[in-house]
């Protein structure tokens, strides 16, 4: 008897720590969301208002009248687009890397060396070699270096999904008469589904979530909701409403794509070290 | 006899992992190796916002950037919010995964919930902490307030002994979850055998951990350290919403000083050449920093 | 017709010399067995044939047509693996399809060849499901029914009964045998297990080390093994191998075990020339019955202490010491009794196998 109270008192205990952490961490997020329901009365009124007297949706709907929701627009096709040809180009690349060693070992460290540079030495060279080619503030522009900078992820994931597919499936495809073009579309990439999903949504997400790029390489035409938010920002004059609103539409995404991808969270972020 | 078959067909299987391989490997040279080349060659010469003078100044940059106290301090900023941020990570990461690591009903919804921060962008994140930090409408002085007992004006972007705090509560809040998860993870994977058999034996708390714990979530540590390690080291997002690298220099890292010179003052050959002393220096630090990884496998 | 030939192969993986110098020919028409114990090249060799290998040196021909270069979708052949390679994506109708879809067939055909091969195996009643659903037995038929309806010229099978159980395997290699019989093609099958090779095989071939030990019907390897390995490698229980000596004197032999008894070889076995040399008295088990009454022509006798009596229900082992090694002779069933301690054993020396332990050479 005595245990099992014990027992009890230990669950409770876990579960107010638990319930503890999470309203640390969530605050944060609750507090951006509430803004971007308030009004600019509530939202600059002190002491703060910890929850707002009414929803409504008037900072979305500046975004809208003011066509600041291109931004988000532009993140949409930017991050697709590079998504799209990084995946195709990466999981080529991985399954030459995994099924035929090319380049052997060094390649696929040369590769993977790629995605630990930092951007900021890199993007300088690059921003001089885009002016020069007029590449700056160009939709393809910005799909070129996200795809390349989405790559090395790719590839080296990507490989690690490959390497996970039984061999024999494949020499049975061979024999049974597929070309290796052949054996790569029927039988790899339907092996791989999973993967390349968990793959794909990563990607898309560093290409969403991405601003060093985005600020240094646009101006006007492929501002990307990142940059468009740091515009809110100046001095004194802060459009609170705006960032939060903005802040939200640029989350949400990102926040519905995760609770799916669960499973495969762990492994996609740890770069594949961990399979989760 | 070889005639029946289609010989075009034939060449792409033989070399079909060089042909599979080559698009990627175009584009990862592209945007790699030709601006690298561009980029020596203009380190080289002295082109600034106003002059771009294409004659060879040898390592005059190069000499400069040694003797750069603002380099020099960028990076002692860097490395602050590194090894600051970096064990909080660790720790906070692993006391987390540690009370969610026993199974109980709703963990799933928790753990995802908990992530949440992670995924955001950081700009989102250092929008979120702004509006947070904000000394007369956000929360976190009115709590402060509170806990003190009486009003009190923080000013956590602008005040020097604030700012440092500022920037590490949005990093340390963001990158937890991340640390968390990859714990968790490894913690899931720890034999669970061998800990009751030491819980038998009557080991210390300690010695479990040193023992069994550490050895088998070893791996994947030291992947998350790489990662994280790397992350901040080229820190950006954060510091540019929360603070620009203000007041003054203070809170500028390698990555805001870099851009400071190169696109708000277009010094564009000290650029190039700073550029190329950070990715020779990393090439360096990462092959090491691979071959132990590899050694450690 | 479409029967195998293959001259001079080699294949290195680095350093690792795996096939040296492969010479076969197989019959159109026949079921050859590569068998040997693992790292002896067979499963190399017949991934060579199919092409999922490139050799070193030497020729393959199919059908008197040389393969060697060509892909493995080029060589008209169908290879059943070890783990089923069944695709989890597609059901049970698409995996039998596969291969002719890969070569473009009209759907039409392509439904006739599928429900044949299924009907074949009974397995029409499987055709919509995935393979995750199946058993053991079944996916192993599917992958069967996928080689066959390609209707190829030559069959490979790489260990494919290794994952199933003892029961199953029995069953399953029975209905590979009628299939052979049946379709009449040319198959190449690789396997570990003597048993398998004897039962199936019209030619068996042993390797070692990447050579060809021995080749040939499977009671000739049986009966007349080349050397000490293949004599060992085939048959169950394995064959007793007794140290002794075979010594010669006036044209009668004799083999002189370490133990000092004496076996006399019949006459016709006898060497020539006087002398004596050391060797391994080969005898498998069913050649050590219970001695009874006068000793049948060509036999020796012998008696031993019954260390282990083991009664299957058919037969029954009894484990001795003879020679200073354990030895094993299978009786019948009720030749022995549990009690019992001293056994006389009639040796059957004109069936006995004398192998030169220098050389493991069979003399």
């Amino acid at each position: 008897m005595k245990s099992r109270s014990r027992r009890q008192l230990r669950l409770t205990l876990r579960y107010l720590a638990i319930a503890l952490v999470l309203i640390v961490f969530l605050f944060p997020v609750y507090w951006l969301f509430m803004i971007s329901f308030k009004t600019p009365d509530e939202i600059f009124s002190s002491p703060p208002k910890w929850w707002p007297g009414q929803i409504q949706f008037g900072n979305y709907a500046v975004l809208f009248k003011d066509g600041d929701v291109i931004a988000i627009w532009n993140s949409i096709t930017v991050s697709f687009a590079s998504t799209a040809i990084a995946m195709t180009l990466g999981t080529l690349c991985a399954y030459a890397l995994a099924r035929f060693k090319t380049g052997g070992e060094n390649l696929a460290m040369w590769i993977i060396s790629q995605r630990m540079m930092p951007p900021i030495a890199i993007v300088f060279p690059l921003f001089l070699i885009y002016v020069w080619a007029g590449l700056v503030d160009t939709h393809a522009g910005l799909i070129l270096l996200y795809t390349a900078f989405n790559l090395p992820y790719v590839i080296w994931m990507m490989r690690g999904y490959i390497e996970d597919i039984p061999l024999e499936l494949e020499e049975s495809a061979l024999v049974d008469g597929c070309s290796r073009w052949q054996v790569f579309w029927r039988v790899v990439v339907p092996m791989a589904r999973s993967g390349l999903m968990a793959t794909a949504v990563f990607t898309f997400i560093f290409a969403w979530n991405d601003f060093l790029f985005a600020l240094v390489m646009t101006r006007t035409e492929v501002i990307t909701f990142p940059v468009q938010l740091t515009h809110y920002m100046g001095g004194q004059s802060n459009f609170w409403g705006k960032i939060a609103a903005m802040s939200v539409l640029g989350s949400l995404p990102v926040m519905l794509t995760v609770a799916f991808m669960q499973r495969y969270l762990v492994r996609g972020i740890s770069l594949g070290a961990v399979k989760g | 006899m070889t005639a029946r078959y289609n010989r075009l067909s034939t060449l792409i299987d033989r070399n079909f992992g060089r042909i599979a391989a080559a698009p990627a490997i175009a584009v990862l040279l592209a945007v790699s190796l030709f601006p690298l080349i561009y980029t020596i060659v203009v380190s080289f010469q002295n082109l600034t916002m106003l002059d771009s003078d294409t004659s060879f100044q040898g390592f005059m940059h190069y000499r400069a950037a040694l003797f750069d106290t603002r380099l020099w301090a960028a990076l002692g900023h860097t490395t602050l919010i590194l090894v600051i941020a970096l064990p909080l990570e660790i720790i906070l990461g692993y006391v987390l995964a540690r009370l969610f690591l026993e199974q109980l009903p709703g963990r799933q919804v928790f753990v995802a919930l908990l992530v949440l921060p992670t995924v955001l962008s950081p700009i989102v994140a250092g929008a979120t902490w702004r509006l947070m930090f904000d000394v007369r409408f956000g929360p976190v002085g009115q709590i402060v307030s509170w806990l003190v007992g009486e009003p009190v004006t923080m000013l956590w972007t602008v005040n020097p002994t604030l700012v440092y705090p500022a920037i590490l509560i949005c990093e340390v809040w963001q990158w937890t979850p991340f640390m968390f998860l990859l714990l968790l993870a490894a913690l899931s994977n720890v034999d669970q055998g061998q800990l009751e058999a030491a819980e038998l034996d009557g080991a210390s708390g300690w010695r479990v951990f040193s023992k069994i714990i550490l050895p088998a979530i070893r791996p994947v540590l030291v992947i998350a350290i790489l990662i994280r390690g790397l992350d901040i080291f080229r820190i950006f997002d954060v510091i540019w919403v929360l603070t620009e690298g203000g007041p003054g220099t203070m809170t500028e890292t390698l990555s805001i000083f870099t851009y400071q010179i190169g696109f708000v003052q277009f010094d564009t050959s000290y650029t190039a050449a700073i550029s190329i002393m950070v990715v020779l220096a990393l090439t360096i630090a990462l092959t090491w920093a691979l071959r132990r990884v590899e050694a450690l496998k | 017709m479409a029967g195998l030939t293959i001259t001079g192969l080699h294949k290195r993986y680095g350093g690792f010399h795996a096939l040296k110098g492969i010479d076969l020919t197989i019959q159109d028409g026949s079921f050859a067995v590569f068998v040997g114990p693992s790292g002896c090249g067979k499963s190399t060799l017949l991934r060579s044939i199919a092409g999922l290998e490139d050799v070193d040196e030497g020729k393959i021909a199919i059908g008197g047509e040389d393969v060697t270069d060509l892909r493995p979708r080029d060589r008209d052949i169908a290879m059943v693996f070890q783990n089923y390679a069944l695709y989890p994506y597609l059901t049970v109708f698409e995996n039998i399809a596969f291969g002719l879809r890969s070569r473009k067939f009209p759907e039409t055909e392509i439904r006739r060849r599928v429900g044949e091969a299924a009907e074949i195996l009974g397995i029409t009643a499987l055709l919509d499901r995935l393979p995750r659903h199946l058993s053991g037995g079944q996916r192993q038929r599917v992958a069967i029914g996928r080689a066959i309806v390609r209707q190829a010229k030559l069959f490979l099978f790489d260990e494919p009964l290794s994952n199933l159980d003892a029961k199953l395997r029995d069953e399953m290699r029975g209905e590979i045998k009628r299939l052979h019989k049946e379709i009449g093609k040319t198959m190449v099958y690789v396997t570990h297990d003597q048993v398998e090779a004897m039962t199936l095989a019209d030619r068996i071939m042993l390797l070692r080390d990447g050579r060809i030990e021995q080749e040939g019907a499977p009671l000739d390897l049986f009966e007349r093994p080349s050397t000490g390995f293949v004599a060992s490698f085939l048959g169950s229980p394995t064959i007793n191998l007794i140290p002794g000596r075979l010594v010669t004197r006036s044209g009668r032999s004799a083999v002189v075990l370490d133990t000092g008894e004496s076996l006399d070889l019949p006459a016709q076995r006898a060497k020539l020339d006087d002398g004596e040399r050391p060797i391994l008295l080969g005898i498998r088990p069913q050649y050590l019955t219970r001695a009874a009454g006068t000793l049948a022509a060509g036999h020796a006798r012998i008696e031993a202490n019954a260390d282990l009596i083991q009664p299957t229900g058919t037969r029954t082992f009894v484990t001795s010491h003879i020679g200073g090694v354990a030895v094993t002779a299978e009786l019948a069933a009720h030749d022995v009794d549990n009690s019992e301690g001293r056994i006389a054993y009639a040796l059957d020396m004109a069936r006995a196998i004398l192998i030169d332990p220098s050389t493991d050479k069979v003399i």
